[in-house]
Formats: C-alpha cells, sequence, structure tokens
C-alpha cells in the first residue's frame, strides 16, 4: 500500500501545511467534499454556499462608469459648464477641466430595463444577469495601491489577494490543477505583477499561479531542457522508488508522505494543464461566440473560455486581466487621459464579446448556478474632463471617489443597479461600497464570514477586510 | 493537547483572586483587574460609552447618561449590578458566577477604590496582556531542574527538557546516528551540506571531541555568517528595491548585507550588533557604520506619494508605522505598530507610547550616502595639501610676473576688451527681470528693490522661470554685498532643479566662516578653495564668479581675480531645460535653516560656457590689471618657464589623481540620510494626520519592565539623541525582553521552531513559552557570555536535546503532535536557498566569493518609471555564488525559490512557511537551474576517475544523501545510469525525499 494512503485528507489539500497549518486558524465553511471523502477545512457551517468558485475580470487603468454602467443625464445637461465643488477635487494630474457628458450612447435593455451604454453592446445584451454596484469608492487613485486594494484590500503589496484568501480558506476541488489561476492580457501583466495575486503571508498554496500560453504554460511544468521522454519517465520512477523505500524504512512521516504525493500530483498537472488549455477540442460554434477568430477578441475570447474549463475542473479561483502595464504608448489599458471615446471603444471591442460569450456559455451549461462572475475596475474616471480650466476635453482622470463594478451568478439578486453616485457621477452618496465590503460580499457568498476567515501573522489575526467590511445584503438573492 | 495545559498552567491568564464571601474585597488586587478585563474596553478614555467613566472612582460614581450605576451598599438600587447579573454587560460575554460574586460583594460592602484611577492596559485578563505579562516581567534566574536519571543530561538545556518531558511520562528519542548528526549540524550552521570525506571522518570517530570540533570548526567557517545573515535578512525584511508603484532597484544596498554576514562571523556581541543597527551611523562614521544602519531603511519606500502635503503626510506616517513595527517586532517582539490609531488592542503598548517610538525615529530617512575609509580621507586630504603646496608655488610666481608686467604698462597700451555676452542678466533696476533673455525673476516673500539691488532680508529670495536649454558647463557670476560678515550658508545665485534636490551656487560661509565656496548637493562638487577670508564685502559690493569646466574643474573668482585653487570633480551635474531655474538669495529650495543670504545683489549674470580668466577679468572691470597667462609665460626666465611648466604638470598630475580615488574610494550605500533636527512629533487622534494633537517626546514602552521608557528628551532633540535613546533603551543589559527575543530567535532556527512559536511576537496574541524557564536561563547564559552568539550556538547544538534522533513515536505524537516537548528532533526541509546552495556544492560549482554586488538572475526593466523585474535562465561562475548574495528586488521572484517558499521581502518573515505543493516538485524536477546542476554533478563525478558504474553510483548518493545506497537502490541507480546517463541519476537524487529533508 501506498504509504501516503494513510494520511489524512486535509495533508494533501493543503499540500503539508506542516508546521503552518496548526497556526492557519481558519473558521470556515467546508468546501465541497472531495469525491466522496472528508471535507477540505472541516468548521462550523455558517451560512449554506451558494457560490462554490468565482471567475474575476479585472479593469486594469479605471473604467468610465459615466461611460459604461452609470447612466448621467445630468451630465448631459451640465455639458461644457465648470463641477461646483467645496474643496478642490483631490486628484492625480491636478488638472480640472469642464464637465463632459458621456462619448457614448445609454438605453434600457432587457426586461429589466437597466440603463447601459453602447460601449458593451454584447454584455448589455445580458442586463438582466447583471447585478451593477454603481457606488464603489476606493482608497487611492494611484493605479498599483489602487490595483492592490482591489485585490487584496491594502494599498501596500505583502497582503494576501482574494483568490489566495479563497484558495487556502476553501482548499482545492482539484489536486491536479492549481486552485487559484490567473490569466493576464497579451500585452503584459498589470503594474504591479504578481504581487496582486500574491498569497502575501499566506502559505505559498494559494499563491496565484499564472497560466501562460507556450511551450511551459506553468513555470517548470515540463523539463526546461530537453530530456528524453522515457529518460524523465524513469527518472521519476526512480524518484518515486528510492522515496518510497525511504518512507517504509524511516516510518510514515507527514512531511515524507507529502512530498511523494507532491510529485504524483506533479505528474498529473503535467497532463491536466495542457488539457485543460487545448481549446481544440471546443466546438466551432463556441470557438466562435468567444470570438477566437477576430483578431480584436482573440487574446480575451481563449482567456475566456480558458476560464470556463478551469472552473469546470474545479479550479476555485480564476482571475484575468483586461489590460496591461500602464505605462507606455500607445495605452495598452483603460487609462483613458486622452481620450475615453478612442480609449475605451477600443478595449470594450477587446473583451466585450468573449465576456458576453462566457456569460452565456456558464448558464447554458448550469455552471452559472453556483458560479460568480466579477466585472472590476480599480477606480472610475472624473465626469470633468482632463483638461485646461475651461476646456472639455477628451480624456478624464482617475476617480476614486465613485464608480461602477458588476456580478453575475450564483446568490445574486440579476437585473438591477445598487447604489448611486451624485448627479454627475463624481461622488458615491447613496450606500458608497468600498472595496471591504465588496470583498465582505463575495466571502459571503461563498458561504464565509469575512470576520471570520483569519490568519495569524505577526500579532495579528489578519482579514481580507481588515478591521472593516459590511456585506451589501441588499444585492443577496 | 493534554500538554498544552500545561503550559498555560504555569502562566495564569487572569490573576483575579475571587477569596472568600467573607474575606474584605482587595481593591487592586479583585476589583481593577475585573473592571479592567471586563468593562473598561468600552467605559474608560475621553469618550466612555454612554458617558459611563467606571475607570475612576467619582465618575463611576456619577454614572452616565443612563443615571446612577453604583450606589455604595444598595445592590438593589445599583443598575450595574442589574446589567450584570441579568448578563446584559458585558455583552457576549457575561461574567463568571464567582466574578459576579466578587462583584456583589464589591457593591454591598460600599464600593471601595484604591489610589486614583485603574489603569486598565495594565492587568492581564482573558482578553489581553497587562504589565505582568509573562514576556514583560523583570528576570529572574529560574532554579535548574534536576537532571535526567543516568547521562542524558548534558548541559542546562536537557534539564529543562527533561522536566516538561518526565511531566506526561515521555522520553526523548535515541541519539541520532552519526551520519544524520553531522548532516544536520552542517545545514543548521552552515546551510551547506558535508562531504563525503567529511561524513567518513566523524563516522568513523564520533567522539564528543569530533563533535566539538566539527562545531567549532563551523562556527568559524565564513559560510556560518552567511547562513545566519540570511536568518537575520528575512527577520529584517532586507529587499533590494522599493517596493510600492515603482519599485525602483536598490542598487547600493548589498553593504548592509555584508555587514551582516561578516557582524555574525565576527560574533559581534548581539547587542552590539543592534546598536550598531540602530545607531552605525552615529557611533562609527564611514563605511562600516553606515552600512550596519540600512536596518533603518531596509523595508519599502514610497517613492510615489501625491501630490497633496496630506498624502504626503500620510505616506511618512505609513513609513513611520512599518519602522515602528519592524523595530518592535525584531528586537522585541512587540507589535508596537498596532497602537498607532488606539491602544493596543492585546498588549500594554499605549498608542501615545506608539507616538513615542515614532518620534525617536522620526529623523529617519531613505537615501544614498557617500562613504569613505578613515584612511582613503587621509590620503585625500595629503594629495590636497600637496596641490595646495604647488597652487601657492605657481601663484607666488604668478604673482612676481604680474606686478612686474603690470609696472611696465601703461594706460594706453591696451584698449579695453569688450566683455563677455552672458545668457541672462539681472540688472534689478526696478524689476526682476531677465534684460538679456526670458528668464524673468519672481519673488518669494518680502523683496525690495532699492537703488538697483536686490536686498535680501534673509527670509525671502527671488526664483526665475524654467530654463529651456540643458547646462553642464557654466560660469555664475554675481556682485553681491553682505549685510554682515557672520552669516553662514547663504547662496547669492544657484543654478538649481526645480525640485532643489541638485544645485550649484555661490555660497558664503558654509563650511567655512567667511569664506567663499562653490555650493552643491550633498558637497558632491564642493572643496573649499583654500580662498583668503572675506574682509570687504560687508563695506561694498564684490563681484564672484564660479566658472564650471566640462572636465569638472571648478574656478572661483573674486574681483577678477582667480579665488584660492582651483579645485576638480568627476563630473559635471546637468540641468535640463524645462526643470531647472536660478534662483537668488537662497542655496537651494526648499526653504531651511542657514540658507538664506542676507544683503544685496546689485547685478548677476548667467553664461552659458565656462569663461576664461581673461573674460571674467572684463567683465569684473577689473582688465585693466588683468594679466594673461601667456604674457606672463613670455616674462620669465627660461628656467623659471621649466619650473612653472614643472609646477603646472604636478598640480594637473595631482588634481586627476584626487578626482580619481575620491571617485574609486567613495562607497555610495543605501542607509539612513538623518534628518539631523526633525520636527516634533505629535499625537495623531485615532491615527488621523488631520486630527494632530499635543507634541509627544521620544520613548519607549512602560510596560517592559526593568528599563526607564522615558528617554528624557525634549520634543526637538536631534535625531542622534532620539535614536541614541532608543538604542539604550532596547539594548539596555536590565531589559529581559531583548535578550528572550534573541535567545528564542536562535532556538527557533536550530530547533525547527521557537520555544515561542512566534518568535517577533511575544505579546498577548503570539505563542505561549512552552520552556518559560528555559528561556530565562538562555538569557542567563547570553548575558554572561556578554552577547555573544557563538556560545549559545555551541549550548545549543552540544545539548543531548538537540543530538536526538528524529524516528517517530506513535505515544508521543498522539500527546504532543507538534513536538514542543522536543521528544525527538523534527524532521524539515531545507529552506529555498539550502536546496539551490547545496545543489550548487555537491555539483562542485559553488563559488564561494563573498560580499559585494549580488549576482543577477533577474532582468531589470524600467518602463515609464516603474521598474519589472522577470527571471532570467543564467548559467555561469557568477551566477553560482550563495543564495544569499542574490539580487533580490521586491517582487523579483525565483520559480525555484518561490515553490519553496523563500519570501519575498516585502514583510519580515520570522517564521518561514513549509509548504509541499505539486508545483514544488516540478520545480525541482524541471528548473534549468537543477537540469544543470544535474550535468555538471554528473561531469564531477565522472572527472573522479572510478572505476565502475558501482562506484559512480556510490559516489553520486553520499554526495547527494550522505550514505551509501542501500543493495535495492544501487540495484535502481545502475538500471538508471546504463540506460539513462549519469545525469538522470544525478537529478534523481536531488529530488529525494532524503536530499531536501534533514533528519
Amino acid at each position: 500500500m501506498n504509504a501516503s494512503q494513510n494520511l489524512p485528507r486535509r495533508e494533501f489539500l493543503h499540500w503539508g501545511s506542516h508546521g503552518l497549518g496548526a497556526t492557519a486558524l481558519l473558521s470556515l465553511l467546508s468546501g465541497e467534499p472531495l469525491q466522496g471523502e472528508t471535507p477540505a477545512v472541516a468548521t462550523p457551517a455558517q451560512t449554506e454556499p451558494v457560490v462554490k468558485r468565482a471567475i474575476h475580470i479585472c479593469l486594469v487603468g479605471g473604467m468610465s462608469h459615466v461611460d459604461s454602467f452609470d447612466h448621467k443625464p445630468a451630465l448631459e445637461k451640465m455639458h461644457g459648464k465648470t463641477l461646483q465643488y467645496d474643496k478642490k477635487p483631490d486628484i492625480f494630474f491636478g488638472q480640472i477641466g469642464l464637465l463632459r457628458k458621456s462619448d457614448f450612447e445609454f438605453k434600457p435593455r432587457g426586461k429589466s430595463g437597466l440603463l447601459l451604454s453602447e460601449m458593451f453592446p454584447n454584455i448589455a445584451e445580458l442586463a438582466d444577469d447583471l447585478t451593477i454596484l454603481n457606488s464603489m469608492e476606493s482608497n487611492s487613485a494611484n493605479h498599483t495601491p489602487a490595483l492592490f486594494v482591489e485585490n487584496s484590500g491594502f494599498e501596500a503589496n505583502g497582503f494576501p489577494s482574494m483568490g489566495s484568501w479563497l484558495a487556502h480558506g476553501l482548499g482545492a476541488v482539484t489536486e491536479t490543477l492549481p486552485a487559484y489561476v490567473v490569466l493576464s492580457d497579451a500585452r503584459g501583466g498589470p503594474n504591479g505583477g504578481a504581487a496582486n495575486w500574491s498569497n502575501g503571508f499566506l502559505p505559498g498554496h494559494s499563491q496565484g499561479v499564472e497560466l501562460r500560453g507556450g511551450d511551459q504554460p506553468v513555470r517548470d511544468l515540463f523539463p526546461a531542457q530537453g530530456i528524453d521522454a522515457r529518460t524523465d519517465l524513469a527518472t521519476r520512477d526512480f524518484v518515486n522508488a528510492i522515496n518510497q523505500d525511504h518512507v517504509a524504512r524511516v516510518g510514515a512521516d507527514p512531511v515524507l508522505a507529502a512530498r511523494i504525493r507532491s510529485y504524483q500530483l506533479a505528474a498529473q498537472m503535467q497532463l491536466s494543464v495542457p488539457e485543460v488549455s487545448d481549446l481544440s477540442g471546443e466546438t466551432k460554434t463556441t470557438q466562435d461566440a468567444y470570438g477566437l477568430e477576430d483578431e480584436q477578441t482573440a487574446d480575451m475570447g481563449g482567456r475566456c473560455l480558458l476560464a470556463r474549463r478551469l472552473v469546470e475542473r474545479g479550479v476555485r479561483f480564476v482571475q484575468l486581466f483586461s489590460g496591461g502595464p500602464i505605462a507606455g504608448s500607445p495605452r495598452a489599458s483603460w487609462d483613458a487621459h486622452e481620450s475615453v471615446k478612442q480609449n475605451h471603444s477600443h478595449e470594450a471591442g477587446r473583451i466585450d464579446k468573449p465576456v458576453a460569450a462566457l456569460l452565456q456559455d456558464l448558464k447554458q451549461r448550469g455552471l452559472l448556478k453556483d458560479t460568480l462572475v466579477l466585472f472590476t475596475t480599480e477606480f472610475g474616471r472624473t465626469p470633468f474632463a482632463q483638461s485646461a480650466a475651461g476646456v472639455i476635453g477628451e480624456g478624464r482622470d482617475h476617480n476614486r471617489y465613485g464608480f461602477s463594478v458588476w456580478m453575475a451568478g450564483a446568490g445574486l439578486k440579476p437585473g438591477m443597479t445598487f447604489g448611486a453616485t451624485d448627479e454627475l457621477g463624481w461622488k458615491a452618496v447613496d450606500r458608497p461600497i468600498p472595496w471591504h465590503d465588496f470583498h465582505a460580499t463575495v466571502l459571503q457568498l461563498f458561504g464565509i464570514n469575512h470576520e471570520k476567515l483569519t490568519y495569524y501573522h505577526n500579532g495579528i489575526q489578519r482579514r481580507l477586510t481588515n478591521v472593516h467590511g459590511q456585506v451589501v445584503n441588499e444585492i443577496l438573492a | 493537547m493534554r500538554n498544552l495545559i500545561i503550559f498555560f498552567s504555569a502562566f495564569p491568564l487572569l490573576g483575579i483572586e475571587t477569596g472568600s464571601a467573607a474575606e474584605p474585597i482587595d481593591f487592586e488586587q479583585q476589583i481593577a483587574p475585573l473592571l479592567a478585563a471586563h468593562c473598561l474596553e468600552c467605559h474608560a478614555g475621553a469618550e466612555p460609552k454612554a458617558g459611563l467613566d467606571l475607570s475612576r472612582h467619582e465618575a463611576a460614581l456619577r454614572g452616565g447618561e443612563n443615571g446612577v450605576v453604583l450606589v455604595p451598599g444598595d445592590i438593589q438600587e445599583s443598575r450595574l449590578w442589574e446589567m450584570v447579573s441579568t448578563d446584559e454587560m458585558p455583552p457576549e460575554h457575561p461574567l463568571s458566577a464567582e466574578e459576579k460574586e466578587l462583584l456583589q460583594r464589591w457593591i454591598t460592602t460600599g464600593v471601595s477604590w484604591g489610589a486614583g484611577s485603574i489603569d486598565r492596559l495594565r492587568y492581564t485578563s482573558g482578553r489581553r496582556a497587562g504589565y505582568d505579562w509573562w514576556s514583560l516581567r523583570t528576570w529572574h534566574m529560574p532554579d535548574l531542574p534536576a537532571p535526567a536519571a543516568g547521562e542524558w543530561s548534558r548541559n542546562g538545556i536537557d534539564h529543562f527538557v527533561w522536566e516538561k518531558l518526565a511531566q506526561v511520562d515521555l522520553t526523548p528519542a535515541a541519539p541520532a546516528d552519526a551520519r544524520v548528526l553531522i548532516r544536520r549540524l552542517y545545514f543548521d550552521l552552515i546551510g551547506l551540506p558535508p562531504t563525503p570525506q567529511e561524513i567518513a571522518d566523524f563516522v568513523s570517530d564520533p567522539s564528543e571531541a569530533a563533535y566539538l570540533e566539527i562545531v567549532n570548526r563551523l562556527l568559524e567557517s565564513p559560510r556560518y555568517g552567511e547562513r545566519w545573515g540570511r536568518h537575520w535578512l528575512d527577520v529584517v525584511r532586507f529587499g533590494e528595491s522599493n517596493g510600492f508603484e515603482r519599485n525602483g532597484p536598490r542598487r547600493n544596498f548589498w553593504h548592509y548585507r555584508d555587514w551582516v554576514i561578516e557582524a555574525l562571523n565576527q560574533d559581534l556581541p548581539y547587542d552590539e550588533f543592534v546598536r550598531m543597527q540602530l545607531i552605525g551611523d552615529l557611533e562609527k562614521p564611514g563605511p562600516e557604520g553606515v552600512a550596519a544602519a540600512g536596518f533603518l531603511v531596509a523595508g519599502v519606500h514610497n517613492t510615489v506619494v501625491g501630490g497633496s502635503p496630506r498624502m504626503k503626510k500620510l505616506a511618512r506616517q505609513d513609513e513611520l508605522e512599518e519602522l515602528v513595527g519592524t523595530i518592535g517586532q525584531t528586537f522585541l517582539g512587540l507589535t508596537a505598530n498596532c497602537a498607532r490609531c488606539h491602544d493596543h488592542k492585546f498588549d500594554p503598548v499605549r498608542q501615545v507610547e506608539y507616538y513615542r517610538l515614532a518620534a525617536a525615529v522620526a529623523g529617519v530617512n531613505h537615501g544614498e550616502r557617500t562613504e569613505r575609509l578613515v584612511e582613503e580621507k587621509t590620503r585625500l586630504a595629503n594629495l590636497q595639501a600637496e596641490i595646495t603646496l604647488l597652487t601657492q608655488s605657481l601663484q607666488s610666481m604668478n604673482t612676481l610676473a604680474r606686478e612686474a608686467i603690470l609696472k611696465l604698462r601703461t594706460d594706453e597700451s591696451r584698449p579695453p576688451p569688450a566683455p563677455p555676452q552672458a545668457f541672462a542678466q539681472w540688472e534689478f533696476d526696478g524689476d526682476l527681470k531677465d534684460s538679456i533673455g526670458k528668464l524673468h525673476g519672481q519673488a518669494v516673500g518680502a523683496i525690495q528693490l532699492e537703488e538697483g539691488a536686490l536686498v535680501l532680508d534673509g527670509k525671502s529670495y527671488v526664483e526665475t522661470s524654467p530654463i529651456d536649454k540643458n547646462v553642464t558647463e557654466k560660469t555664475l557670476e554675481v556682485w553681491v554685498q553682505l549685510d554682515g560678515l557672520d552669516q553662514a550658508g547663504g547662496g547669492a545665485i544657484s543654478l538649481e532643479t526645480s525640485n532643489g534636490v541638485r544645485f550649484d551656487s555661490i555660497v558664503f560661509a558654509e563650511r567655512e566662516t567667511q569664506r567663499w565656496m562653490a555650493g552643491s548637493e550633498g558637497f558632491l562638487r564642493t572643496e573649499s578653495f583654500e580662498g583668503p577670508k572675506e574682509s570687504e564685502a560687508d563695506q561694498r559690493a564684490v563681484h564672484m564668479a564660479l566658472v564650471y569646466r566640462a572636465d569638472g574643474t571648478i574656478v572661483g573668482y573674486r574681483d577678477g581675480q582667480s579665488y584660492g585653487r582651483e579645485i576638480r570633480k568627476a563630473g559635471l551635474s546637468q540641468y535640463n531645460a524645462g526643470a531647472s531655474r536660478f534662483i537668488f538669495g537662497l542655496r537651494h529650495t526648499p526653504v531651511g535653516p542657514n540658507k538664506h543670504l542676507q544683503g544685496k545683489i546689485l547685478r548677476a549674470s548667467f553664461y552659458d560656457r565656462a569663461l576664461t580668466p581673461e573674460e571674467i577679468a572684463t567683465s569684473a572691470g577689473t582688465n585693466t590689471d588683468y594679466v594673461g597667462e601667456t604674457e606672463i609665460v613670455e616674462w620669465l626666465s627660461p628656467v623659471q618657464r621649466l619650473e612653472r611648466a614643472r609646477l603646472k604638470s604636478e598640480l594637473d598630475e595631482r588634481q586627476t589623481l584626487l578626482a580619481k580615488i575620491q571617485e574609486d574610494s567613495k562607497r555610495v550605500m543605501y542607509s539612513v540620510t538623518p534628518t539631523g533636527m526633525p520636527a516634533a512629533t505629535k499625537f495623531l487622534h485615532r491615527g488621523d494626520v488631520d486630527r494632530e494633537g499635543e507634541v509627544v517626546t521620544p520613548g519607549g514602552v512602560a510596560s517592559v519592565a526593568g528599563v526607564e521608557a522615558d528617554f528624557q528628551l525634549a520634543a526637538d532633540a536631534s535625531d542622534a539623541d532620539r535614536r541614541r535613546g532608543l538604542a539604550a533603551w532596547i539594548t539596555d543589559d536590565e531589559n529581559a525582553l531583548f535578550s528572550r527575543i534573541i535567545v528564542n530567535r536562535l532556538w527557533h532556527y536550530h530547533f525547527g521552531q521557537g520555544l515561542v512559536d512566534t518568535p517577533s511576537d511575544f505579546g498577548f496574541n503570539g505563542g505561549r513559552p512552552s520552556h518559560p524557564e528555559l528561556i530565562d536561563w538562555l538569557v542567563h547564559q547570553l548575558r554572561s557570555h556578554d552577547y555573544h552568539l557563538k556560545p549559545l550556538h555551541r549550548l545549543m547544538v552540544t545539548s543531548s536535546t538537540y543530538r536526538q534522533s528524529s524516528t517517530p513515536n506513535a505515544v508521543a505524537q498522539a500527546q504532543d503532535a507538534e513536538n514542543r516537548l522536543l521528544w525527538r528532533m523534527t524532521p524539515r526541509r531545507l529552506e529555498a536557498e539550502v536546496v539551490r546552495d547545496s545543489m550548487l556544492a555537491v555539483a562542485g560549482k559553488l563559488n564561494v566569493a563573498m560580499g559585494g554586488p549580488g549576482f543577477e538572475d533577474v532582468s531589470v526593466k524600467e518602463n515609464n518609471g516603474t521598474t519589472y523585474y522577470e527571471p532570467l535562465d543564467v548559467d555561469g561562475d557568477a551566477w553560482f555564488r550563495r543564495t544569499v548574495y542574490r539580487f533580490s528586488p521586491r517582487g523579483g521572484r525565483s520559480a525555484l525559490l518561490d515553490t519553496f517558499d523563500c519570501p519575498d521581502p516585502s514583510a519580515t518573515a520570522p517564521r518561514r512557511a513549509v509548504t509541499t505543493t505539486p508545483l514544488q516538485a516540478l520545480s525541482l524536477l524541471n528548473n534549468a537551474f537543477v537540469l544543470r546542476m544535474s550535468h555538471y554533478f554528473a561531469e564531477r563525478i565522472l572527472s573522479l576517475n572510478l572505476p565502475d558504474a558501482e562506484s559512480q553510483v556510490r559516489s553520486a548518493w553520499q554526495w547527494t544523501v550522505g550514505r551509501a545506497p542501500n543493495a535495492k537502490e544501487e540495484e535502481l541507480s545502475i538500471a538508471l545510469v546504463e540506460s539513462h546517463g549519469l545525469p538522470a541519476l544525478c537529478r534523481g537524487l536531488f529530488n529525494a525525499n532524503e536530499f531536501v529533508i534533514v533528519e
């Protein structure tokens, strides 16, 4: 008998959280039982989890809410006027131009009649499936810290991202794919790079694993230098044999057994990663729906389809970025300082069809019943133009005081908007939602009380929501 | 878990004696702790809940918004009792029956009170630590428990360990065999495996003497400092980039890493080791001390803090919190950073104490400094003296010639030449305009113009619009009269970058009283001209000019005559178009003490080239007296000419040498660049930068027993005094906490987990000590060895506890799965760096070169201000150094190191995670480095010219796992080698459990 089979299941799921595991004072709802075995984390149930997995689409650079999901008729009337304010707006570049109406036309969509702009024509078709939050606010109007807050709740790096918290707290459903997978824009990683999917102080198994194209979709998945397949296999058999022999001799220590098991999982991962990454088995209809054939949508289309395949196979959290590094010209992100019309049309054109296809596909396959789709951006953009005073420039500056994100899928009231910015879209006024509240709500959907998902680090029981967080109950079904 | 109860019972959490009904109430012992633990979290402080303050007698009797709550002697009328007896208060955590009884008795017996108000932080409770918390107490020599029966106990450690084991009927594991022990010891002390020969030697003579000899040898090995230095670098979050958005690299921060390694190798006493890191730059000025003080700036540094003053303040407060947190945690296991917005929720650290600590480091700033060794400084000074002599000889020769020539000269012999054409000129005739170009000035402060002169009152200055041209070579010129000669540091005319970070300026008396000099940032282009003392400029206007030549030469002129000697620097500073401007009356922006000039400027000019001496003289209006070099040379006799040429060439040679040594000897290091006189620190209500409170003086945390927390300093004390106060408080011999932390850290690394398993947190949220008396016994050992760490290492690794085998034991496992009682040695997976270093060592490729800039296995790319670090596949001796020498920017990860839980240096890592994942397995199988090392290792074995496959296989096993293969292993190995070659076996062995796990 294989020595590793004597070990409790949890040891494998946390991949040998030896030493530290004992201090991970997690108090969580159980993940789903794994192939009839004991739950990943045995803890007192809180609420019934509705969501079992999530796909998080992160728009990098700052999507303008007043041009997309937050209709502002008053802005139309005030076009070309000056924003009245008590305090001079504390914005990034400090250039405050005149108010500018949306460059995109809004109209009612679906049965719900949500007012959505033409920026995302395909997503707009699915208005009845969306739960739009129009009163988001962030701590920072600076790209990288704002991205960090969006992902981890903290402006500084070194804190675990939401995906890591979920991967650590709920464990994996599959052992042959990472629990948390990241799919970056083909144009490059977001500002801050891997810090955005960092496990921070959580154990390494909860780190986001970047799945890339090419020969090494995961770092070191295959030998870095050409090794004959038979040699590779023989070597691994040899490793297994001597390790098994060693355990038999010295006794079944959990650390040793976990290592043996990790090699078996590694071998399976070498099969499962290429398998999941291979989109050729998908029907032509599916491929076309995701826009794989179209140059403009191929990158996001491929990644959206991959995301579906990953969650189907048990990945807990898939994170897709729309937008690469902030710096550089032409812009490769949503950072529309020069022209919202031009930039957002281009960026939306890359993702609108694929994201809509993903939602449709998840629905069709019944996956949306227990899958959550998140569509977020680190901050919004100002209702006034970014230009000299007295000018209606075409670009907009960063706005952390009010912006929009949406969610779709399990556990939500669909076809609604929640919260509101002021009549111009400058600041959230009706139930402002900081990221901590957003995170608390996502955890709640996973059946986790955000105050109970904690991990001891340097004197503090750390939480994703720090000492904040209020669940937005109004949007929960 | 049974044994855990034993640990805790040694430390009663709640020190309340309930007593019996008949006994009188002892307020201090019984009631104060109870109120502190259960009521005062809400009902105390500036804004107590419901207006009810139970921390003071009078206020408690007065009651709150809802009226009186305590009526002495009348339990029925006391609303407090009603709330408590019905479990409404304290909310969610009702009092126990005993506590209620006590409270009832207190009220019925008349609500007695002690002296003054109750300090809620003083008392340990079920929810927080008080002043009597175990780690904060003063030190007492513990009694040494009886030794184990028989021979087991080797030193005091074993007495304590045996005692705890015996209490739960456990016994230590058998001693590890020699092979296991030597391997463990090597990895532990130097982080590298022993060679087969070293193993064989010890196996053949495993005597006590042989063991001690190895221990001593390893402790003296330079590899020891590298191994243990790495541990320290984890704790202090040593990273070689700034972090945050920009994450720019710190190419000059390796000096700190080298200092740590060297200090450990030298066995610098730990208190000195810590003092150097806090005040090295003050105590030992020069490269060593400044490198050590790099600790203060090892953390992240936000270089994009936003434009508004509020954002800047916030960023600074964040930085101070990070620093205070690291200092507290590293040296004292105190999470003082948790008290920035409120009193610490769990430990007796007051919010004001957080600000006292912040005040102690308020002068700490990040930056680079240039340091030189004493002997280098001496050499430079000697050269300088030679240059002065040569200059004087040359000048006296010139003066003779000049005077003679002038005697011969008649007025009409030379027409006055035309003055040179300036790029910009300011006449100050009624306005601040540039009379040539567009560089018009603007007043900052109360500027007056009088009789064609700019009047500077020592508070105001003038700045111009940005220059639209890049400038390197240049001439600054000014006609200036001073209000007095006793002023210091003012600048007459300066060219500076718009942020004031770089500047060149005509400065009066900054370094030397009454002398002019070429001012520059950090004196980078400044040296004494050794010109005469100014004696006239307070009576009349003098003409001053500085010429900056392309080769780095700077020449001063006063009234058209050269002022002292020329100086030469390695290069000029470039000023970019659009980002540079001129200022008058201020050395450089921002405004600060001793930067303003007091006097008048009659006229100023700027030339975008280096003027010749003739041109200067012409411009100064002294051209009639000017004698050019050609004239002088012509006048001299042939012998004098030769002598003059010799002097000139010697001078030139020395000046070149001086510039070269200045350049070569300078050690640019990232370290603390202190603000000498930091502003007073203010308390911030709720940590909010908009809610400043009273001024606080630098100080420590009062709950740390044995040391005085008040540093006896004024709120505006100098940075030096503040940090000295902090260092003295932390490292005080009576500060037991300081020593407890380090002995536990050593224990943590030697045994895999500390006696307290949270090495940087000895507070309420941290772990409880498994062997509290042992900690204090080790403190005694540390002190009696004058804080040297090597004797402590020796003590630990020579104990019987350390020399146990790691054989599992089902009985002990069931009782103490985490091995807190040390019934065996816990097997440990090697850390990321040790895995990599061991492969290098085994493959015969380890390059043991120490120190210097780290090797880079990441590409460093800057894009629009942000730096990105991507892994590179590198091969070659330069990259085969120990991993501690890896250039380690934040976020600059490596696949192999990452999967083995090497922490990102963004935060401190006092205890590393140990995970086993499929990605780790994949990395160890497939990473380019591993495959390359497999090949090198195979080549090494082949180069041994062993007779047959069997010997090769045995050798490979010996090197990697320290033993010969058994028959089955040998058979498997030979089969693998025969079909797939020796590299396949080498790769396989790198993946063996026994290679990466130390028993």
